[in-house]
Order: C-alpha cells, then structure tokens, then sequence
C-alpha cells in the first residue's frame, strides 16, 4: 500500500527539480518524486509516493506512535526542502532545534534556549 | 538570564535559563526592554491550550535592543532598537508574499501538530505553545528571534517604550478586526470584549471612521476606559442586563451593528447564568476547547448581510454555533491571528502623527520577577487590571 505526501513550493518548476536533485544526498528517506506546475503562479507541486506504510490501523498507530512513520518522515522532508527553497534556512524552534521530524513533535523540550550540547547535537 | 516560565495550571515562576544563541544565518538577539502580558497568554496560562510544556518560556509582545544579528540579516545592525511582531514569518513564501504573515508556511517547525489540528498548519508564534512552533517567548531578558529581517521593526524616534510596544500585538490585532468590518461613513459597529485588544479594535473603528462604536463587557472599569479613552460611543454591561442582542438591537433602530467584532474568543462568560454553567462545564469535561458565549450572541446581533469580525482567540472547537443564523442573515465571517508585518508600519505612522496614543491601556508596571504576580492580578482583574507591562 502506497501513501502519498505533497507540498507546493513557491518557485518555477526547473528551479524547484534541480534543488531537489541537489539535495538528495542530504535527505533522510530516498524519495521519488514528481513535478507538476502549479495553477495561477501558485509554483511547483511536488508529489512523493512513500511505500511500506503499514495497511492496518494498529500498524499506523504503532508507527505514529514510535516516530517510524514513513509516511510522516516524508512530509518532514518535504517540509524540509520546502523551507530550504524558499527561505534558505530551516526553521528551527527551542523545541525542535531540528527543524521539522515527526519524533521530536512526541518529545518536545521546553520552549526555552539550549544548551551549548544540545545546539552541537542539532548541528548549529 | 531570567525568564518567566510556565510550570502547570495556573503556575508561571521566573527561572534562571540558557540565554539565547544565534541557530540560523537569518536570527537576531534581541535585549529586551518591555515585554507585556497578553489576554491570550491568560489562555495558556488557565491550561486551555493543548501542547504546553513545563518550562516554556512566555510572552509573544515585547520589544528591545538588537545585540546580535546573524550573517543572513542585511535590514538590522547592534544597537538598533525594534519592536517584534509576535507572528513568526519567513517572507518568502507563498502566504507571506500575499501579506498573510500570521498563516507563513515555513516557520512552525510543528507543523505537523498544527496540520492535525487545523487542517493546514499557522506560522510560528513566539511564546505560544508548541502547535505554534515551541519556540521560546518574550518574558525574558533576551529573545531569539527568527527570520530578522523580516520581522523585527526598527523605532527611530524618540517614542516612549509604552507609545510603541503594542505594535507587536494588540494594536494590529484590534486594528485588524476594525479592518475586516469594511467601515464606511455612518456605521455602527459592535465589539464584544473591552480588554486590551478590544480597546484597540474601538479606537480603530472610530480612526475608520465608524459613527457609533459600542462597547460591550461584564467590568464597568474596561467600559469606562473605552468610552473615556478608546472612543466608544455606548457600552453595554451584561451583568446588568444579560440580552446583549436585544440592547444591540435596542440601540440601532432594531437594525443590528453592520458589523460585530469578537475581541474575546475562547473563555468567553455569559450574563445568562445557565448558559455559561453549561459552556464551562463542556469546556472542564474536554467536550468543547472554546466557550461560544460571545461569538454566538455576535452573529444573533449582527444585521442581515453584515461582517462578524473575530480576532479573539479560539483553540479548537466549540459547540453549538449558530449555523442557521449565519447562513440566512447572509453573514459574512472574517478572522485571524493578526497578520502584525501588514500593519505595524502604518500604525507607526498613526502613533507619531498624533492620531493615537497606545500607552492609554497600561494599568499596571512591574519588573519581570513580578510576573507571576501580574498574571494573578491580570486574571482576575483585580485592581482595575487591563494591560500589564513587564520590566526585564
């Protein structure tokens, strides 16, 4: 059973297929992707099949629940390439210094500044 | 350095914290100079909204001295002073382009917490939970603050901290909500809730040029200040007289406001003492996130073919919103976390004209370690409580 992950990423389609290329290597999940134009100068639509997604609820569940959901792993990393197009950062918060990934989202740390250890664990 | 924190229900203590570090080329520092309490910080405070952590940073209106900027921030330099506008925005994408800043699509790390809750998920907000981001508030010495260069605005005259702190929020916001109603020459507009917010959603409705600005409330205080201060033309005390929608329509001709502004959102009380144990009840059980008192009595008071204008904060759902009276007057529903970068300049410009002054709201001024102090005396409106500015 395959799932599918989208986002629109506001830039012209070649533009949008050459970053991703580039990115690949720095990528959690090897995805393969298509590309689409978006209507009224909305940008490029990217589109992710993500095999391997468990077909029965308890599955789901226990995926969600262990942050080993492949399906959820692939919108992070569309997340991801989103924001590198379109910003040049990744958005990091106190309580996910890592950006978007579905495991932090079920441990969140307190909202308050980190550590001199905990910015070299998130690699800023 | 120190910061106010919340620890649980009803609990916020000021802790020793990691200052804050630059973590993107796009950052600043910002040394904090006033940082205010927010109505809706009472939300998170009373344990309404979902997703907070013990030991949170809060605050989401402040203001400060920029003390350092990343290599990717061109706009600022040390030693600038600014205001922060408390929705996190990028400004580069899609929403952000169109002036919509409060819904930016890149800057809420969580927003697979808000995609769940919301359907799509809302920008980053400092000090608002972690559907909003986790990212650390404004209650403190120092702030972290995200996308610079886009966010933060520059105050180069002489104006009082007081004068311009409220550009990070409830000004926009009440002038966000004046905004939606379309105000044209000899409206009358109604505005449930005089807090702060709704203060400023009156004084901006008359700057628009309503004719009658009516004021609604439970505290003879607020409505005092807002027909003293803000402008309002009437004000209705619903502990007196609990038919708000039959006063509105007493006082328009049986017309109705042309448009009604909700500037109160999810802990809304009602004057009818049945409803209001009912919503309470719903909302202590978890069966409903947001009490409907002043949203529901707003669409049951607006004219047919009028804009119903909330700006008040809700976190989820509420139950029994009049659907029937919403769809066959014909109204129209607008709202939003306010979109600050749209009108912060504009509103600058209103402050340094003369055509208002926003320090009008401040009651109460205490050093940041009275925080705890100030969100008790906030709360319950003791001491004709109506805007708490914090000191770091």
């Amino acid at each position: 059973m395959s799932k599918v992950a989208t986002v629109t990423v506001l830039g012209p389609r070649e533009e949008v297929e050459r970053l991703w290329h580039e990115l690949a290597a720095e990528r959690g999940a090897d995805l393969q992707a298509s590309f689409r134009t978006a209507p009224g100068d909305r940008g490029t639509e990217i589109r992710v099949e993500v095999p391997g997604a468990p077909s029965n609820p308890v599955g789901q569940a226990v995926k969600k629940l262990s942050g080993d959901d492949p399906l959820a792993k692939a919108k992070d990393e569309l997340r991801r390439f989103k924001q590198l197009f379109e910003t040049g950062v990744i958005a990091r918060s106190d309580g996910s210094p890592d950006g978007p990934a579905v495991e932090r989202q079920l441990k969140q740390r307190p909202a308050q500044p980190l550590e001199q250890p905990e910015r070299q664990k998130a690699g800023v | 350095m120190r910061a106010n924190v919340w620890s649980g229900r009803n609990t916020v203590q000021v802790e020793n914290v990691p200052d804050p570090k630059i973590l993107n080329d796009r950052d600043a520092i910002v040394k904090i100079s006033s940082t205010a309490i927010c109505g809706s910080d009472l939300h998170l405070y009373d344990g309404y909204v979902p997703t907070m952590k013990r030991g949170d940073i809060l605050g989401h209106e402040f203001m400060g001295e920029v003390v350092e900027v990343g290599k990717g921030v061109g706009t600022l330099a040390v030693g600038d002073r600014v205001v922060v506008p408390f929705p996190i925005a990028c400004g580069n994408c899609w929403s952000c382009k169109h002036e919509l800043y409060s819904v930016c699509e890149n800057s809420n790390p969580n927003a697979g917490i808000a995609e769940k809750m919301f359907g799509h998920p809302t920008a980053g907000i400092f000090g608002y939970s972690h559907i909003t981001g986790g990212y650390a508030g404004g209650q403190a010495e120092y702030a972290r603050v995200p996308y610079a260069d886009v966010g933060p605005f520059k105050i180069e005259d002489d104006l009082t901290d007081e004068q311009v702190l409220f550009l990070s929020d409830i000004f926009p916001t009440g002038y966000m909500g004046a905004d939606f109603c379309q105000i044209t020459g000899g409206d009358t507009i109604a505005v449930f809730g005089a807090g702060p917010v709704g203060q400023f959603a009156i004084a901006s409705a008359v700057m628009l040029g309503a004719e009658r600005v009516i004021a609604v409330d439970e505290y003879d205080y607020r409505l005092q200040m807002a027909t003293a201060r803000a402008g309002a033309t009437d004000a209705i005390n619903f502990r007196e007289n609990a038919d708000v929608v039959e006063q509105l329509k007493e006082l328009t001709g049986g017309r109705g406001p042309d448009a009604v502004i909700d500037a109160v959102g999810m802990e809304a009380v009602s004057g009818h003492g049945v409803v209001q144990a009912v919503d309470r009840v719903k909302q202590a059980a978890r069966i409903e996130s947001d009490r409907g008192a002043a949203l529901r009595d707003a669409i049951m008071a607006c004219r047919p073919g009028g804009i119903v204008s909330v700006i008040g904060v809700y976190g989820g759902l509420m139950d029994k919103f009049p659907t029937g009276a919403f769809m066959n007057k014909g109204l129209t529903l607008r709202s939003g976390q306010c979109h600050v970068q749209r009108y912060i300049k504009p509103l600058y410009e209103r402050i340094r004209k003369g055509d208002i002054d926003p320090s009008f709201v401040v009651t109460h001024r205490l050093e940041l370690g009275q925080a705890p102090d100030g969100y008790e005396t906030f709360k319950h409106k003791q001491d004709d409580c109506v805007k708490v500015v914090l000191k770091p």
